[in-house]
């Protein structure tokens, strides 16, 4: 999508000299393809709004560790109401207790960012805010079924002759030892799993559960932005980030504890 | 120390040990990380042996405690005779409440004092400026005139306490204050124990609260140096510090590095005005950090000491051994607190004191649990004091001196953040010295600040509670609130005093700093006099201000 990009002043009002977290979420906001105004050390808030407006921008980002910020935020948003400007956004962020957040919300500054915030949520913040909220990452179909077996080729042999589905590929992964069989049908497929060693982790589960399902996997359009949701549900992960599994495609386990007691795999392959 | 043919021997049988016995291990179960490394980026190896330090000389590495290169520690036996002072950083609201704070603080075993200015104090304005709208007595004791200082030491004799104060850009003015304090308490200058900060160029660098543009700044500071080398020789007139740099996003590397360029440059400055290094450089005193990184960061103290020691003897041609000692504070990394399951920062300041102690601190100052949300509780504090004296008095850590010296894990990372260091330093000079480098030193602590906050995002770096093992938990309560109606009672106390003293006097005394100030002639004796007279530090800075103009910063981010 090609939209002009958001632009930010990030400012410190007051005498305050801790300026870390404003230089990083200045950095992080032009990562994410902002641009961005760092005002420096020991604005007033007239000087803050008269940047903002000389230099055009959507968002204005305050920064206080001092324990000055009910003085110095508000009075940032009064004087943008005074130049009856309504569009810009206001955030804070620093060492804020918070019961002074509602405060703060009240005076025009809708979100308040405290220590532990990531600078991921404060990217999100900004570009919901201007783009609504961003879509939400799409489970497409099952992309395949795992089914863990202790002979590949005996199993490849009885899906090939019996059942009627042919095998297309054969695939080591040695960090997962493991050696898969791919057999795809109508839109999804079978994935048969040989453990290549004695301790890895199907032949652990063969150990525990005999011959069997394995896992089932869904396809999606987003994995990183879907890892992200379930996270923030509270879905136990095995795997926090995307990582490369058979076939070319990324993928990731959710844990078991939180799926009803099955194995759910998520991927995203290039089409 | 060791024989290079039993080294190469070494060498090699760890080789095929790792050939055989480790990658066996690591083929069938992975390693925790596909690589380990220090926060400065030194590889950590699965173990270290005496072939990782090549052929060791004893004398020229470590030495013994309290002799050159002091690598060892500064006293022959350290904290056998005296343990390092219990300093707890303290300091909000007005005069009266923190002297409250102080006399319960001795009261409760602590050693040494340490106070915190506000902010409208630190960068020279009175509490009735505009600019102090809103930040007085925030994040320290908001101090005006000598009446403020008067009811600040209130009942506290200024003989017997040591006194850190927390204090750069008007330090003479503050120093002034404390000096004139004494006197009315009956006790001359030169019994007077403790330290102003009076480092200029990390404010610039990292903390913020300067004033005055570099030149007439590094005048002030020599100034200080020359004075107290007279008339309060036990007070130690620098704090160059480190912990700044650090909290701001620097490496440990880093750390040492631009601490000691910027030491290196006031050494300088005070030759090139005329001093003797052996006269001032034993009251130059540091501070640094205790961060998280446990084996690097008692390198890290040691390596500092050895390379203070060198570029003393080295580049400064100093005798005195006193000059060649780099005498230390630390503070817990105050960066480090989470606001989340804020009772786990009790563990983490535990650790971050005993890296300290290991590392022979001269002092110590250890943060408090809540530190994230906001000023410290009284219960808070005394928590952090109590954690120092377990170290101290239960767990027999201070019985021998560098217990950790010798090993080879420690003296292989002494080495190399040794060899960071300098590389820093050689590239600092090829600049011109600190006072040039400053936008370069930004550069690079913006760098490893960025990436820190990213190690963490992506789960590289992790802090418990905070991207891992996190729980929903109730914000504590019982957080500290300065109180609001105290900038009002500050202002009203301020227009007292300015009412109630001789404004002839007053006028008199601050046209003299005006012309001192155009002047050669040393700052301090002009100073002293105006604070005695209630000129206020926003009156003095006021002046300066006129004649020195104001540093301004470059954007860099």
């Amino acid at each position: 999508m090609n939209r002009k990009p958001i632009r930010v002043v990030v400012a410190k009002p007051g005498l305050d000299g801790h300026d870390r977290g404003a230089k990083v979420i200045a950095q992080a906001l032009r990562d994410a393809g902002m641009e961005v105004i760092y005002t420096g050390l020991r604005q007033t808030p007239d000087q803050i709004v008269e940047v903002a407006i000389q230099e055009d921008v959507q968002v204005i980002a305050l920064s206080s560790l001092s324990g000055a910020h009910l003085h110095l935020f508000p009075p940032v948003v009064q004087k943008l109401r005074e130049q009856n400007i309504h569009d810009v956004l206001v955030l804070g962020g620093g060492v804020i207790p918070d019961e002074d957040i509602p405060v703060l919300q009240d005076a025009g500054i809708p979100a308040i960012f405290t220590p532990g915030a990531s600078t991921k949520d404060v990217v999100r913040y900004i570009q919901e805010h201007f783009y609504g909220p961003q879509e939400k990452p799409k489970v497409q179909k099952i992309d395949h079924i795992g089914i863990a077996v202790k002979d590949l080729q005996q199993a490849i042999d009885f899906y090939e002759n019996v059942i009627g589905i042919k095998c297309t590929m054969i695939e080591e992964v040695p960090d997962q030892k493991v050696k898969v069989a791919f057999l795809p049908t109508g839109d999804s497929e079978v994935e048969l799993l040989e453990s290549t060693d004695p301790d890895g982790p199907v032949a652990k589960f063969i150990a525990k559960n005999g011959e069997g399902m394995h896992h089932i996997a869904y396809r999606v359009d987003n994995l990183e932005a879907k890892l992200e949701e379930l996270k923030r549900a509270g879905v136990p992960l095995i795997d926090q980030k995307p990582r490369r599994g058979a076939g070319g495609a990324m993928i990731a386990f959710l844990h078991p504890k939180g799926t009803f007691g099955h194995l759910v795999e998520l991927c995203q392959r290039e089409d | 120390m060791f024989d290079p043919k039993e080294l190469e021997r070494l060498k090699q049988s760890k080789e095929q040990w790792k050939e055989n016995k480790v990658s066996k291990v690591t083929q069938r179960f992975p390693e925790r990380r596909s690589e380990f490394k220090t926060d400065s980026d030194i590889p950590v190896d699965t173990v270290y042996t005496p072939d990782d330090l090549g052929v060791f000389n004893h004398d020229e590495k470590l030495g013994l405690p309290g002799e050159y290169p002091y690598t060892r520690g500064v006293q022959p036996n350290m904290y056998r005779g005296r343990h390092w002072t219990m300093r707890q950083y303290a300091g909000f609201g007005t005069a009266e409440e923190t002297n409250k704070r102080f006399r319960y603080l001795l009261d409760q075993g602590q050693t040494g004092l340490s106070c915190a200015f506000d902010l409208p104090t630190q960068i020279g304005y009175d509490s009735d400026s505009d600019l102090a709208q809103g930040e007085i007595g925030k994040v320290g004791v908001a101090i005006d005139t000598l009446a403020d200082m008067e009811i600040l030491f209130d009942q506290i004799p200024l003989d017997k306490v040591s006194t850190s104060m927390t204090i750069n850009a008007p330090a003479a003015v503050l120093l002034a204050m404390y000096i004139a304090v004494a006197e009315k308490q009956g006790v001359s200058a030169e019994k007077l124990n403790g330290t102003i900060q009076n480092d200029i160029l990390k404010e610039y660098i990292a903390r913020g609260t300067y004033i005055f543009p570099p030149e007439p700044s590094m005048r002030l500071i020599t100034d200080i140096f020359a004075y107290c080398a007279e008339q309060v020789p036990n007070w130690n007139t620098i704090s160059i510090s480190g912990y700044h740099i650090r909290e701001a996003g620097s490496t440990a590397a880093q750390e040492i590095a631009f601490t000691l360029a910027d030491g290196i440059a006031y050494v300088q400055a005070a030759i090139d005005a005329g001093l003797d290094v052996d006269k001032f450089a034993p009251r130059l005193s540091f501070f640094f950090n205790a961060h998280l990184n446990f084996f690097e960061e008692v390198a890290k103290f040691r390596a500092a000491r050895r390379l203070w020691a060198k570029i003393m003897k080295e580049r400064f041609g100093a005798k005195n051994p006193k000059s060649l000692m780099l005498r230390f504070h630390t503070q817990t990394a105050g960066s480090t607190l989470t606001a989340q399951q804020p009772d786990v920062n009790i563990m983490r300041v535990a650790y971050q004191a005993l890296m300290a102690v290991l590392g022979g601190t001269q002092s110590l100052h250890t943060n408090s649990r809540d530190e994230a949300l906001a000023l410290p509780s009284e219960e808070s504090v005394l928590i952090a004091l109590r954690t120092q004296q377990v170290i101290g008095y239960e767990i027999g850590v201070a019985d021998t001196v560098d217990p950790l010296g010798g090993s080879y894990h420690v003296e292989y990372l002494t080495d190399e953040l040794e060899k960071k260091a300098m590389e820093y330093i050689s590239k600092i000079d090829d600049m011109g010295g600190a006072p040039n480098a400053i936008e370069f030193m930004q550069r690079e602590i913006q760098a490893s600040a960025y990436k820190y906050q990213q190690d963490i995002e992506s789960e590289e770096r992790i802090v418990v509670g905070v991207n891992k093992f996190i729980m929903k938990q109730e914000p504590p309560k019982d957080l500290l609130r300065v109180d609001p109606a105290l900038g009002e009672s500050q202002k009203a106390k301020l227009k007292h005093v300015k009412e109630n003293r001789d404004h002839a006097r007053v006028h008199e005394a601050l046209e003299r700093i005006r012309v001192t100030a155009q002047s050669n002639e040393n700052l301090m004796p002009v100073i002293i006099e105006a604070v005695k007279e209630y000129a206020s530090l926003g009156e003095i800075c006021g002046v300066l201000r006129d004649v020195y103009g104001e540093y301004r910063q470059q954007i860099i981010f």
